[in-house]
């Protein structure tokens, strides 16, 4: 068995040497990120996190030049402004922490930062994955701090925190106060009343009993105010636009049991049944509460997945070089934007040219060569060349901008699908009603002491809480169970949805394929060794930054070139020992390109003619092919912005019937939508920024890890892993989820069948009426939980 | 009998104190991170601040838990 890491756990690959000494002992590990941050750890003292965890931590990714210059950008004032709060010296900021594993990192993160001179106050959740940071901005800036954390193995970003989660945070208070109150208070109801029920008093006289109501009343009346308070909203909004829901029949249960409870102990006649009304409201909160926490969990995890990354550019004024935010560009104003940087606003090129990768925008991955006088547009990446360009549109009115808005649009306009507990439960309510009328009404001629207590009976045991529970667990469970396996839901429902899909729409770029150039073929026809052609083409290309570098980045590159030369949209040149080698497309070439050769797209040639043709292709996921047919029962589609060829290409290699090729965002959209209009359930999977708006409309969208920020914002489920393989495994749960929902339903519906004729026939007391409704919630609970593994 | 007359008013007086303790302790995010604290009792909180670590200090949140 091959040895574990010791800071991640995974294993060495043989080949691997890193050893540094912790707690005494000399520990391997797997490469040389985790030995750095294993080294960092010791030498600030923090070693008794080994100590400490529970589980392993995360694989330290190798220490990147770049990152103390991208955290720089985080020191900008403007920036600072919408994050951190300032008071004087002392600022304020919220950070997402990716890497915590269990509660010893939150300790290490926060005895880690202790040591910088300038912190004041760092408090780590480690549930929400988050830090609250309160730092001197004299001594310290926000980069350093940043950095510090990088330092032990972790990732902190400032972060955009939704909208919602203040008021879900709220909530969550409120709800834990009401079921804390409910909780207390209904023990003391209930040693109270248990003690006069089973006599376990002796013989009570009917003054102690008098006062015992009068206690109960007393303990009664702040759950009956505070803790259900919620109940009665609740039901006075779905009267008012007039719909019955379960809090309707809660809440004429919980007034009649308290008035007549309340007339019963000031007359000294007659029944009370406080402690029910307690372990009522108490029960009835706790599923509430439990509802509440998953969904306030889900709103956190995906808030945590929206990391700030501004984007910078770099601003010629005169003679200046000035680096600003993207944002605050004004139309007019000229930028400067190098190889390899993000063209930051849309603009026109008015110096210099270069060959820019738009696949963000348009799916389509190969490099569009742009000139002076040429529109770009924001998102677009520049591989090559360096451009002065001039601001069109600010921010505000980019393209990318516009995506982002049609995205808004179709979240809007999204189909919802009522869930079926919903709609039953409407009916089920007003039946519950009329009967306990009804009930009331045959009572009262038959005996009019007990009509009353009838009709309660009947309300709490048919309280359709079974049913409004039968969903919601089942979803949470199926929930907690796809995020162990590294598959985030951000809407609970869209799991109820997949189970119906059966219409599934796939991008290319990047989620079917790895959106970059792989070596598939080599045709030389001189019989000589690939290596030899690899090596070759390896040298020159060593010089470029085209993606089609990239894909001969894999080979050594043994010879020396002199004079390189790169000629945009073409290929490139240079000289190896005196002879001329050219690389690139068949326009470039000086010789007739051989038939043998007519498939390839990249060729090789020295100074005697064509050396040998190579195939670049994008490189199809591994699991793709394996995906595609476990998916044959639904309808897929292949829906991509790059040209047909290609498009046509991947599908056939795939075995997928039906594909589109050069679809705009809003084709895409267009597609979608005349899907949805033909009553198909649509489930998009998709990462770029032209996906976003199809991932907003599509009835559940799935988005990869590796994604852009516009698709994750816009997907319901991310596999964090970008594994495709997941989609059965959710396919999977999905289905197994709707069982366990129509089990759940069936039992809730059964139960109440069953007792209402023995509530009608009062043969049921309040207090049996109460415990039968915990015990079918119980049993949907625990039915759920069976998800879990 | 008549000593519930008093005892009772007593135990009402200790719920609320309870319950009040509790409000505060709600309003005051101790709830928001329940994996967290849970265990924080067992780590050691006051590392030595430059001396590298001894064996005995390894020890002492081992030693604390067991007292």
């Amino acid at each position: 068995m091959p040895a574990k890491c010791f800071h991640c756990g995974l294993n060495i690959p043989p080949q691997f040497n890193f050893h540094t000494n912790v707690l005494g002992n000399r520990q391997s590990f797997c490469c040389p990120g985790c030995c750095a941050v294993a080294d960092a750890i010791v030498n600030n003292g923090l070693e008794d996190y080994y100590h400490y965890r529970s589980e392993f931590a995360d694989k330290a990714s190798e220490n990147e030049d770049g990152l103390l210059q991208k955290l720089k950008i985080f020191d900008d004032d403007s920036i600072l402004q919408e994050f951190v709060e300032s008071h004087d010296d002392a600022s304020e900021i919220q950070l997402t922490i990716s890497g915590i594993n269990c509660a010893a990192c939150g300790w290490l993160i926060e005895k880690q930062l202790a040591k910088l001179a300038g912190i004041i106050k760092v408090g780590v959740n480690v549930s929400s994955r988050r830090a609250s940071l309160t730092w001197n901005n004299k001594q310290l800036k926000l980069s350093q701090i940043l950095s510090h954390i990088e330092k032990i193995g972790y990732h902190a970003k400032p972060f955009q925190p939704e909208q919602h989660e203040a008021a879900f945070r709220q909530e969550n208070k409120a709800f834990l106060k009401r079921l804390g109150l409910a909780g207390i208070m209904t023990m003391q109801v209930m040693m109270l009343n248990i003690g006069v029920f089973f006599d376990l008093f002796g013989h009570i006289d009917a003054q102690t009993k008098q006062y015992f109501n009068w206690i109960s009343l007393l303990l009664t009346t702040p759950v009956m105010l505070y803790s259900a308070s919620e109940f009665y909203i609740s039901a006075m909004r779905g009267l008012r636009s007039r719909t019955f829901n379960m809090d309707v029949p809660i809440t004429v249960a919980l007034g009649i049991t308290y008035i007549s409870g309340v007339f019963a102990t000031a007359q000294n006649t007659g029944q009370t049944y406080f402690e029910s009304l307690c372990m009522f409201v108490f029960l009835l909160l706790i599923s509430r509460y439990l509802e509440h926490s998953a969904r306030y969990k889900a709103a956190q995890a995906s808030a945590n997945m929206l990391e700030y990354m501004p984007t910078t550019a770099t601003l010629i004024d005169g003679e200046l070089l000035l680096p600003v935010l993207a944002k605050s560009l004004k139309v007019e104003q000229l930028v400067l934007v190098k190889a390899g940087e993000l063209v930051p606003v849309d603009g026109i090129i008015i110096q210099g040219q270069g060959q820019l990768d738009q696949a963000m925008l348009t799916g389509e991955f190969d490099l569009i060569s742009k000139f002076t006088g040429d529109k770009v547009l924001a998102g677009s990446l520049n591989q090559l060349g360096t451009l002065t360009i001039k601001v069109t549109a600010s921010l505000q009115h980019s393209t990318l901008h516009q995506i982002s808005k049609l995205q808004t649009q179709a979240m809007s306009t999204k189909p919802r699908i009522a869930s079926l507990a919903d709609q039953f439960s409407q009916y089920f309510v007003v039946a519950v009603l009329l009967i306990a009328c009804i009930s009331y009404v045959v009572w009262l001629q038959i005996d009019p002491s007990e009509a009353l207590w009838v009709m309660v009976a009947i309300l709490i045991a048919t309280c359709p809480c079974a049913l409004g529970l039968a969903t919601p667990s089942a979803l949470s469970c199926a929930i907690a169970n796809l995020n162990s396996k590294g598959v985030l839901l951000k809407r609970g429902d869209a799991l109820e949805q997949i189970a119906l899909v059966d219409w599934i729409g796939l991008d290319k770029t990047g989620t079917l394929t790895e959106g970059k150039f792989t070596l598939t073929q080599c045709i030389n026809p001189r019989n000589q060794p690939d290596i030899h052609f690899f090596e070759l083409a390896a040298s020159i290309e060593q010089y470029s930054s085209h993606p089609i570098a990239r894909a001969f980045n894999q080979y050594e590159s043994p010879h020396t070139v002199t004079n390189f030369q790169s000629e945009m949209g073409k290929g490139v040149s240079g000289y190896i020992e005196g002879a001329l080698y050219k690389l690139g497309a068949a326009t470039f070439m000086d010789f007739q390109v051989p038939k043998s050769m007519q498939t390839c797209n990249v060729f090789l040639q020295s100074d005697c003619g064509i050396l040998c043709g190579f195939l670049l292709t994008d490189k199809l996921r591994p699991q793709g092919t394996a995906l595609i047919k476990s998916l044959k029962p639904y309808s897929v589609n292949l829906i991509s912005g790059d040209i047909a060829p290609i498009v046509e290409s991947v599908a056939k290699q795939l075995g997928i019937n039906n594909w589109l090729a050069e679809q705009s965002p809003q084709d895409k959209l267009h597609t979608i939508k005349q899907a949805q209009a033909k009553h198909h359930v649509v489930l998009m999977v998709g990462d770029g920024i032209n996906d976003g708006p199809v991932l907003a409309q599509a009835d559940v969208s799935i988005t990869l890890g590796a994604g852009s920020d516009l698709a994750k914002s816009s997907a319901d489920i991310v596999l964090l892993d970008n594994e495709l393989a997941k989609l059965q495994i959710i396919f999977m749960i999905a289905a197994r989820c709707k069982t366990k929902i129509k089990q759940n339903i069936g039992w809730a519906i059964g139960y109440n069948v069953l007792i209402l004729p023995l509530a009608v026939m009062g043969l049921l007391s309040p207090w049996m009426a109460v415990i039968g409704m915990s015990v079918s919630s119980l049993i949907v609970v625990v039915n759920s939980t069976r998800l879990l593994k | 009998m008549s000593s519930i007359y008093v005892l009772i008013p007593l135990a009402i007086l200790l719920v609320s104190i309870a319950i009040g303790v509790f409000f505060w302790a709600v309003k005051s995010n101790q709830f928001e991170d329940l994996e967290r604290h849970g265990s924080s009792i067992l780590f050691d909180d006051d590392l030595p601040k430059k001396t590298p670590k001894t064996q005995s200090q390894k020890q002492s949140p081992l030693n604390k838990s067991d007292e």
